[in-house]
């Protein structure tokens, strides 16, 4: 029962999911609302749950057995606490203050400054560091190997001189050049490929709903 | 009462709208008439006021306004089963011109999208071939599948994660579970935590949604329980780290080089953050698997990675590694599709050009 | 002599091969700061998509709004978030209205920090009440709601529905805007400004379900997935990296600048231009360098 029970639902909302599609009578449709608004909001917010348990549990055990890096985890723990109680009582910033004082003299700790002073500046930091691999796998891996690695090759450092203003002083047509080539070839493959993702997904729909493809359950029989 | 009269006269005197007819809108969930008619002749008009009137009723109320241009309206109030009739008033600035009332028209939900046929013809297509592959691999026909060096080298790099004692690294992708990759990727995930539980390989798999984090959960617990080792099952192996992409990102960059994995999986829908995950793991120096459909990420992971699986061989994969009759029997589908829409293709093209070369001999 | 000078060379050639990455990211490094702190003047010209984009949005109707949909979150923002401005810019230069709304909670702060800065811009030279920028009048900022499908069907249908009070706490059902932009129909364009594949989302549920028109901004990395929509016309228009950012500011300068708005603004994607400029520059010569390093050890080796 245990292995059947969730293969019937995913059955009957696999099937229900195909009828919203072709019937548009309020009946079918009211209740693919109350699936999609109230269900699924309501799984969403355990999973949350479920999710800040996982997170906190892992690193409750990485400081209770003082493991690598242990001191990291408090910071975590912390940072998760405070920035939840500021952004759940301390208003988004001091022209809309919440219950809680967020400022101290000049210093001020509401989400918005959290965000703009913290978030904003770690993400970016992240993502600059793509510039640096780029640059670095460029160097290292893309090479003229064969005749696929050299269209690939070609093709890509036609793009990147079309991306560079300097460029179109020299070669006027290189960025409608460049722009021919990401309309036109790159969209002609992504084609071919994306209706060779589509069936995979019709197929793996199909096997999950039909209960062949059981990988999501673990496996097994 | 002489001004009155003047008035009176002056507002009759812009031709009216003609033909308004009222009918229920097809395809819907109720509740929607479709009022039209054809435009009045001046060009004076500024705009079309549509007035409704319930059957039994007296009073006209108007219930919305169209531009000068506009000859159809959707009576969006309507309650489903009364019947109303429609009339509209064509507008200048101090002239109106009314039309005749339209016919009675109850607005009422469908049961079926007639819309809709051409593609459930499609789907219903797909699905009969879908269907036949699968009745062919139950009587047990040999279905061929070309090699994908990725998925051979699965075992081989969990073979040398063991050799090395070192863990083996899973990263589901960065997507929800309504994401067809992210399914595709806990499929493998599966299969790959049954044979770690069988290498006795400690496995990581850090996740950045909470529900595939319990799906994920769930799929490698039953693995180990499916070889028979439900007691090397670490709980603390599947876990939940943030929903941001770049802390996510930074997270498993730490994990890269803390723990080094001898053997990274990135399989699953990946964004920005995939060179980033695979640069890492090649300067940790593991064997890299990578898997996707996001079709842009897939140069980075090929310059990157070791292998990697491009578009459908993800969803191929856990068919695959089990070498399950019924799962094969789906790529085989999955072919026969292919060569019906390559079809498609082909002799919608010539017909096209064939069309359009007769028209220039014509010319 | 000339052998050993020979093997020099080659040697040179295999060293540089393998040469240390950190090498790499500090010349990485230089060619992005440098530029950064002494910027080399870029005039941006205009690519067709993002000319299409801000000509549609220009030439649209007037009763029509703009919405901008923020999906994207703080680590892409140095790419994306000039977009935003620069549409913001454009939509109050030309007195539309324009609706925000994010798919993200990160987009929340996001949204709120682009319209404060563009209100701050419009609201420092205002001499006039119309002139201003004025929450409820001429932008309302939705803010974030869930589930994803909810908000974006819902909106098509009644957007107070969705967000019966906007990120203010104010309700939009009371807001004067709220009068003229009641659902898709009052929407002339949506915006996605995206790090991910939400364009495609609002293409599949806005767009099949209303026919809203929709417009994209995404990061360069992830501009080649979306040709396939422009080219159908799915998308009508996109910015695509800093360099759309850059073109669209540019169109946004000369337009207001033919409507005598002289002030000075700081487009952040024309300024960081020279950097990414000199950054493909030198991705270009290691790319060059790599390979000829390859074939010369290559000759040796074989």
């Amino acid at each position: 029962m245990k292995r059947k029970l969730p293969l019937i639902i995913v059955l009957v909302t696999g099937i229900f999911g195909v009828l919203t599609y072709i019937i548009p009578h309020p009946i079918i449709q009211d209740t693919d609302a109350v699936f999609r608004n109230d269900i699924l909001r309501v799984i969403g917010a355990f999973s949350i749950v479920l999710g800040i348990g996982s997170i906190l549990r892992h690193h409750f055990i990485k400081i209770k057995r003082k493991a690598e890096h242990w001191g990291y985890s408090w910071i975590t723990v912390v940072a998760l606490f405070v920035s939840a109680i500021i952004g759940l009582f301390g208003g988004i910033d001091p022209t809309r203050p919440g219950l809680l004082p967020t400022q101290v003299g000049g210093f001020s700790f509401h989400i918005q400054s959290l965000f703009t002073g913290l978030i904003v500046p770690l993400g970016s930091t992240m993502f600059a560091l793509l510039a640096f691999f780029m640059a670095s796998a460029a160097y290292r891996a893309f090479r003229a190997r064969n005749l696929e690695a050299t269209l690939l090759l070609v093709s890509a450092f036609i793009l990147m001189l079309g991306a560079v203003p300097l460029t179109r002083m020299i070669v006027r047509e290189l960025p409608s050049f460049a722009e021919w080539i990401l309309a036109v070839p790159n969209t002609a493959a992504k084609r071919g490929i994306g209706f060779g993702i589509s069936l995979g997904i019709l197929a793996t729909s199909l096997k999950i709903i039909l209960g062949i493809e059981r990988g999501w359950l673990g496996g097994g029989e | 009462m002489a001004l009155s009269c003047i008035v009176a006269l002056l507002l009759c005197t812009l031709p009216p709208p003609g033909g308004v007819a009222a009918r229920d809108v097809p395809n819907d969930a109720g509740g929607k008439i479709a009022v039209t008619w054809t435009r009045s002749p001046d060009g004076s008009v500024i705009n079309y006021r549509v007035l409704r009137q319930a059957e039994g009723a007296t009073e006209w109320d108007t219930i919305g306004m169209a531009g000068r241009l506009a000859s159809r309206y959707f009576d969006e109030g309507a309650g489903n089963g009364t019947p109303y009739r429609y009339k509209v008033l064509a507008e200048a600035d101090t002239l109106q011109g009314e039309s005749e009332p339209s016919g009675y028209a109850k607005a009422a939900p469908q049961w079926f999208n007639t819309g809709r046929i051409p593609s459930i013809i499609g789907t219903a297509l797909i699905l009969v071939i879908f269907l036949y592959t699968f009745q062919q691999a139950r009587r047990g026909a040999k279905m061929f599948i070309r090699r994908i060096a990725g998925l051979d080298a699965v075992e081989e790099a969990l073979g040398r994660a063991t050799e090395m004692g070192r863990p083996t690294l899973y990263v589901p992708g960065l997507s929800t579970i309504d994401d067809v990759a992210t399914i595709a990727s806990l499929n493998i995930l599966g299969e790959v935590a049954k044979k770690t539980a069988k290498f006795g390989t400690p496995l990581i798999v850090p996740n950045r949604d909470p529900i595939v984090y319990t799906v994920a959960r769930e799929v490698v617990k039953e693995s180990y329980a499916s070889v028979g080792r439900p007691d090397a099952f670490n709980p603390d192996s599947v876990f939940f780290l943030t929903d941001q992409q770049f802390a996510y990102a930074a997270a498993v960059d730490g994990i890269m080089l803390r723990e080094k994995p001898a053997t990274n999986f990135l399989i699953g829908m990946f964004w920005a953050e995939s060179l980033i995950l695979a640069e890492t793991g090649a300067i940790s120096g593991a064997v890299q698997i990578a898997g996707t459909d996001a079709v842009s990420q897939l140069p980075f992971f090929i310059t990157a990675c070791d292998y990697t699986l491009i578009g459908e061989e993800l969803y191929a994969a856990s068919a695959y590694i089990s070498r399950e009759p019924l799962r094969l029997g789906a790529i085989k589908g999955q072919d026969y599709n292919k060569l019906i829409i390559l079809a498609l293709i082909l002799g919608g093209t010539l017909l096209a050009l064939a069309v359009d070369i007769r028209i220039t001999d014509i010319l | 002599m000339a052998a050993s000078g020979s093997a020099g060379r080659k040697g040179f050639w295999e060293r540089l091969q393998r040469i240390d990455r950190r090498w790499i990211y500090l010349v990485i490094w230089l060619v992005v700061m440098v530029p950064l702190i002494k910027p080399f003047p870029i005039k941006p010209v205009a690519s067709p998509p993002v000319q299409q984009m801000f000509s549609y949005i220009d030439s649209m109707p007037e009763d029509k709004a703009l919405i901008i949909s923020v999906d994207y979150s703080p680590d892409t923002q140095a790419e994306l978030h000039p977009m935003t401005l620069a549409l913001l810019r454009h939509a109050f230069a030309t007195d539309r209205r324009v609706g925000l709304v994010a798919t993200t909670v990160y987009g929340l702060g996001l949204g709120e920090d682009a319209l404060r800065e563009v209100k701050r811009e419009f609201d420092s030279v205002a001499t006039r009440h119309e002139d201003s920028v004025i929450s409820g009048e001429d932008f309302i900022f939705w803010g974030w709601t869930t589930p994803l499908l909810t908000m974006m069907l819902g909106m098509g249908e009644r957007i107070t529905n969705v967000f019966p009070v906007d990120y203010y706490g104010a309700r939009t059902e009371s807001l004067p805007m709220t009068r003229h932009v009641k659902n898709y129909n009052d929407v002339g364009i949506l915006v996605s400004v995206a790090g991910s594949s939400m364009p495609i989302s609002w293409v599949a549920y806005a767009q099949t379900q209303f026919g809203l028109r929709i417009g994209c901004g995404t990061t360069a990395v992830s501009a080649a997935d979306y040709y396939t929509y422009l080219n159908s016309g799915q998308f009508t228009g996109m910015l695509a990296g800093m360099r759309g950012a850059a073109e669209y500011e540019q169109l946004t300068r000369e337009k207001m600048d033919r409507l005598g708005m002289t002030w000075r603004v700081r487009n952040r994607g024309t300024e960081a231009m020279s950097s990414q400029t000199a950054a493909h520059i030198a991705i270009i010569l290691f790319i060059v360098v790599g390979n000829i390093g390859y074939f010369a050890t290559r000759r040796r080796k074989s």
